[in-house]
């Protein structure tokens, strides 16, 4: 899409030949669109400036979440001075807020871990398998894009505490629930890029003597791995972000994630050691948004296009 | 209705030698009361037993204490064990009821930490510790909720041996009336609820309940996230009735219409974190125990004194909603003798001062008493209305446990209200 | 040469299974974790025992369905106490899609087709939000709108009084819905915007059509399937919200139906009803995921 650049670029030439005679800007479409660029830009202040006030405030030296009074990390790392408003509450101290943060990474890895096969597998076979039952499986895989969350959280949270009583809230159970609403996310993402290879790949090597096997494992899964490795990346952070599941499936205090901190304290009384941990999971998650990016860069080298459009892409 | 649940306070119609799976079958009262009232006519007709609302676990009153069972599927751990050595307790508890300073002292003592996971109110801390795969060490339930944990085998009995610290306490909770021989509690704390005000807004506190209903303090009212006392204030304070056990349909219907009014005429907040909210004047007026009032002082922002702090409770004892709190074993606990231990540790004079410095929450042990508190500089003198005596219990009104249907009637209303009204 | 043959077929043979035994897993796995968690709530919901502690007992068997809570539940939705809830959720939901179609449609047609060379760093800014917590972006506001937060100050600049932005209000609810769902609802419609043939509108313009005329005859229709998939994926999740409000005003004056079923299921007080409104909830988003999955499989079917 770079072209939209050179067509801006040629539609104010287009302005200047036709400025011979004045015509007034609403009638001109070619003008610069001011109005939407206010709007844009306006959005894109409404959305950040609040997140970074937000992370500002982990810094604050005091109890406060809306009042500046000085700079501090001691939200972050502690501090043994007994005046200040920190002293034990810090990330670095109380072990809760620590917990969490390795609660939600520990979940997060082991999902993606174990999601990636799953759904890489599911986006292969439906891809290739007709029949009767495909087109059922294919219908049930869909299902969970569109299910709100409080729907399968509440469902999930029945049938643990009913039929699969065997399987145990907190850590099981939260595992079990993230990688069931993730698993649609790789399969879409994988399938569409299956889709758009196409089988010619594959029956090339098979008639240049591959098995299916072999021309799975060594033309196709390589072909497959950016899609592979992007959905990865994305079903990491929802897992990473996710509130509802958790927090119908967490149990107790052991178990319990970032999120559901987060939205337990705000009942409490918040201090900016919440900041801090939002603060340190939004760092997680851009890492992830990083790598991706850099993998989707590399992949995208010499083939125009930008790898921004890619996530933009895949995060539909 | 009425008549039945005035049945099940008379004669509790329960049997001493129940298996858990009979309990339970029996336990589902029929179909489903969920509290409607239509509903539960048309249940005691199906079954035309009339025994809809009667309780399938023993109603504990003061003048007709229960001894509680031990099952012999859930006996007492053996006596002379060593504290399990796992390194951490696991509390189910309110936020913010017990005091870092006690946690961290235990866990230098025992190697355990003490880690506490929060609920709002019994409902939800009887569907965590219900949960699939729960597991716990130590919870807090009052009497209004014991007998059904003790059927459903929530809880396990004590091996006293392990609990020597129980003789510090008032005689009273040695021995108390929901729990003889207190094989399954021991006693926390004691309170009464009342209302808590910033005393530099409010203009006229002896307004008392009505505080609340005063639209001079709308966006700064809230009452507490509990069925049992928001809807029982309501009745005390439009004098609906004094029988807050009620179980008249009627009854509890027009206090839920009373709640439902404070939406719309002072936008009420429903929540337990007032010792926060009115310290630091987020809220003016809001229903309280009497413990937070004590603790406020933590939480008053610099350069603020006790003096903005005001709790009212009503003068007449008669009148007063007071009640008390246990700590209890759950059944699931891994780790019992560590709960044990902390548990008698818990009502160690020294341990439970440093606790009721912290959270405000008087525990009952004599040593404790109102007069030791008070010159010990933990009660301002404007705050005094929050000191519990002993005699507070003879004549103050206390919630007692009801029967599933009943519960659910009270919990239902409180749904309502919550759900904004109709 | 047959020996070939044979063996070729071994290997048909074998690879027959093999796209179904690909498949297998992740299928079993969604019947396990996602439809039969999905008849539990109607288990549930349908339940007619309760346990000693007064929730229900699940009816696995669908002969011993019991409806009496489900028709109880209705009726509280129509005429009850659950109406609040409805109304609000329809409302709240309502009016801040008008507002994302009114921000969002804008700020994705913008970056998609006008915004020159600033189009990648907007297109990184309006992803950016996407990636960052919404519990992390809703408590950001909540601090700024705290009583001595910044937007009080702000505005006391202009002599306004303080406002008690948290206390209940519904537009807050509704603007904080807008915030937190508006990153959900440009990126679809980006990438659809994205695609269309910027000739058309050229051909539009070149024509003599103003920017009005083409957009409303050209552009819009051109998105019209982009803008309702945009609203379809933000409205699903917009119904089950119960933190947004929570959040950003906690009051009994603005619950929605997630805040009941929350509170129902989770709370304790009902499991039976809360399950009952899930399904109700189901049965009214149902139209809208059968136009998104409708859409998805017709579009992977033209991709094949």
């Amino acid at each position: 899409m770079t072209t939209v650049g050179l067509d801006a670029a040629g539609a104010s030439h287009a302005f200047d030949d036709a400025s011979k005679r004045y015509v007034p800007p609403w009638r001109n479409p070619w003008r610069r669109p001011y109005v939407l660029a206010s709007i844009t830009w306006a959005y894109v202040l409404w959305s950040l400036v609040p997140v970074l006030i937000s992370i500002q405030f982990s810094f604050n030296n005091s109890r406060s979440r809306s009042s500046w009074v000085g700079f501090t990390t001691d939200w972050y790392l502690g501090t043994n001075d007994p005046n200040s408003p920190a002293n034990g509450a810090s990330i670095a101290q109380d072990p809760a807020l620590l917990r969490s943060l390795e609660n939600s990474v520990t979940l997060a890895v082991m999902t993606t871990l174990l999601t990636v096969p799953i759904g890489t597998a599911l986006a292969l076979g439906l891809t290739r398998w007709r029949s009767r039952a495909s087109t059922v499986s294919n219908g049930i895989s869909l299902f969970p894009l569109v299910t709100p969350e409080l729907v399968l959280g509440s469902a999930l949270f029945l049938v643990f505490n009913t039929m699969y009583s065997s399987i145990p809230l907190g850590r099981p159970a939260m595992l079990l629930g993230h990688i069931t609403f993730s698993i649609s996310f790789i399969l879409v993402i994988v399938r569409s890029r299956l889709v758009s290879i196409g089988p010619e790949f594959e029956t090339a090597a098979q008639d240049l003597g591959a098995t299916r096997i072999q021309a799975i494992r060594t033309v196709l899964l390589p072909m497959l791995v950016p899609a592979i490795f992007a959905s990865a990346m994305i079903t990491f952070a929802a897992s990473l972000d996710d509130f509802v599941v958790s927090n119908f499936l967490y149990l107790d205090a052991k178990n319990i994630t970032v999120p559901i901190l987060l939205y337990s304290a705000v009942k409490a009384a918040p201090s900016p050691a919440l900041n801090a941990l939002a603060t340190l999971l939004l760092l997680g998650t851009l890492a992830a948004l990083l790598v991706t990016y850099l993998v989707l860069r590399l992949r995208r080298r010499g083939d125009g296009g930008s790898a921004l459009d890619d996530l933009a892409d895949i995060e539909m | 209705m009425p008549n039945e649940a005035n049945d099940s306070s008379r004669a509790p119609a329960w049997r001493p030698q129940l298996h858990r799976r009979d309990v339970l079958r029996g336990g589902a009262i029929a179909a489903v009361g969920l509290g409607a009232a239509p509903l539960l006519a048309a249940c005691s007709s199906d079954n035309g037993s009339g025994q809809t609302a009667s309780s399938d676990y023993p109603l504990a009153r003061p003048d007709s204490p229960v001894t509680l069972p031990i099952f012999d599927d859930n006996k007492p751990i053996a006596s002379g064990l060593e504290p399990e050595n796992v390194g951490v307790l696991k509390v189910l508890n309110y936020a913010d009821y017990m005091a870092p300073g006690v946690k961290s002292d235990f866990q230098d003592k025992y190697g355990a930490e003490v880690q506490v996971t929060p609920y709002n109110n019994y409902d939800e801390m009887l569907s965590k510790l219900n949960a699939s795969g729960a597991s716990f060490d130590v919870v807090f339930p009052g009497p209004s909720v014991l007998s059904r944990m003790v059927y459903g085998k929530l809880l396990q009995p004590f091996n006293n041996s392990y609990l020597s610290n129980i003789k510090n306490a008032w005689p009273e909770y040695q021995d108390p009336w929901y729990d003889r021989g207190s094989q399954y509690t021991v006693p926390y704390t004691v309170y009464t609820t009342g209302v808590a005000y910033r005393s530099d807004v409010v203009a006229d506190p002896s307004e008392g309940y009505l505080m609340m209903w005063n639209a001079d303090y709308a966006g700064k009212v809230g009452v507490l996230d509990d069925a049992g006392e928001a809807l029982s204030m309501a009745m005390l304070a439009w004098d609906i009735t004094d029988d807050i056990n009620t179980a008249d349909p009627e009854y509890i219907n027009a206090a839920k219409e009373k709640l439902n009014e404070l939406t719309g005429l002072v936008d009420v907040k429903i929540d337990i974190t007032q010792y926060e909210t009115i310290a630091s004047g987020k809220f003016s007026v809001h229903q309280a125990w009497s413990g937070d009032m004590i603790a406020a002082r933590w939480y008053l922002p610099k350069g603020e004194t006790t003096e903005v702090l005001g709790y009212w409770v009503p003068d007449d004892g008669a009148q007063r909603v007071i009640g008390n709190d246990n700590i209890a074993i759950p059944k699931s606990s891994e780790s019992p003798v560590l709960a044990h231990t902390f548990l008698n540790y818990m009502l160690d004079n020294t341990v439970s001062e440093k606790n009721f410095n912290w959270n405000g929450y008087q525990p009952p042990l004599d040593k404790l008493n109102a007069q030791y508190l008070i010159d010990g500089g933990y009660i301002s003198d404007n705050l005094l209305s929050a000191v519990v005596v002993p005699e507070d219990f003879t004549k103050g009104i206390q919630f007692y446990e009801q029967p599933v249907a009943v519960q659910n009637m009270w919990l239902s209303a409180f749904m309502e209200f919550k759900s904004g009204g109709s | 040469m047959a020996v070939a043959e044979t063996a070729e077929g071994k290997a048909d043979r074998a690879t027959r299974f093999l796209w179904p035994s690909l498949a297998i897993p992740g299928t079993v796995w969604l019947i396990l974790l996602f439809v039969v968690p999905f008849y539990g709530i109607m288990a549930v919901a349908f339940s007619s025992q309760l346990d000693i502690l007064g929730q229900p007992i699940p009816a696995w068997n669908p002969l011993q369905w019991d409806f009496t809570v489900m028709r109880q539940v209705i009726n509280e939705s129509i005429s009850g106490f659950y109406r609040p809830s409805w109304e609000h959720t329809f409302v709240y939901c309502f009016l801040a899609m008008m507002i994302c179609v009114l921000v969002g449609y804008p700020v994705a047609y913008y970056v998609a087709r006008l915004a020159g060379r600033n189009r990648g760093l907007l297109l990184a800014l309006i992803l950016a939000p996407w990636w960052i917590n919404y519990l992390t972006r809703m408590l950001a506001w909540v601090g700024l709108l705290g009583d001595k937060g910044y937007v009080n100050e702000f505005l006391g600049l202009f002599g306004v009084t303080p406002v008690d932005w948290l206390a209940g209000n519904w537009y807050v609810v509704v603007i904080a819905l807008a915030y937190g769902y508006l990153p959900f609802f440009i990126i679809p419609l980006y990438a659809y915007l994205d695609r269309i043939d910027q000739r058309l509108i050229e051909a539009s313009r070149d024509l003599g059509a103003n920017s009005f005329r083409t957009f409303f005859r050209v552009t819009l229709p051109l998105s019209r399937i982009g803008l309702i998939t945009s609203i379809v994926i933000t409205a699903l999740p917009m119904f089950g919200d119960y933190y947004t409000n929570t959040l950003v005003s906690n009051s009994p004056a603005t619950t929605m139906v997630g805040n009941s079923i929350e509170q129902s299921i989770l709370s304790g007080f009902s499991r039976a009803k809360g399950a009952s409104l899930v399904l109700i909830l189901s049965a009214v988003l149902l139209v809208f995921m059968a136009y998104y999955l409708i859409l998805t499989v017709r579009s992977s079917r033209e991709a094949r």
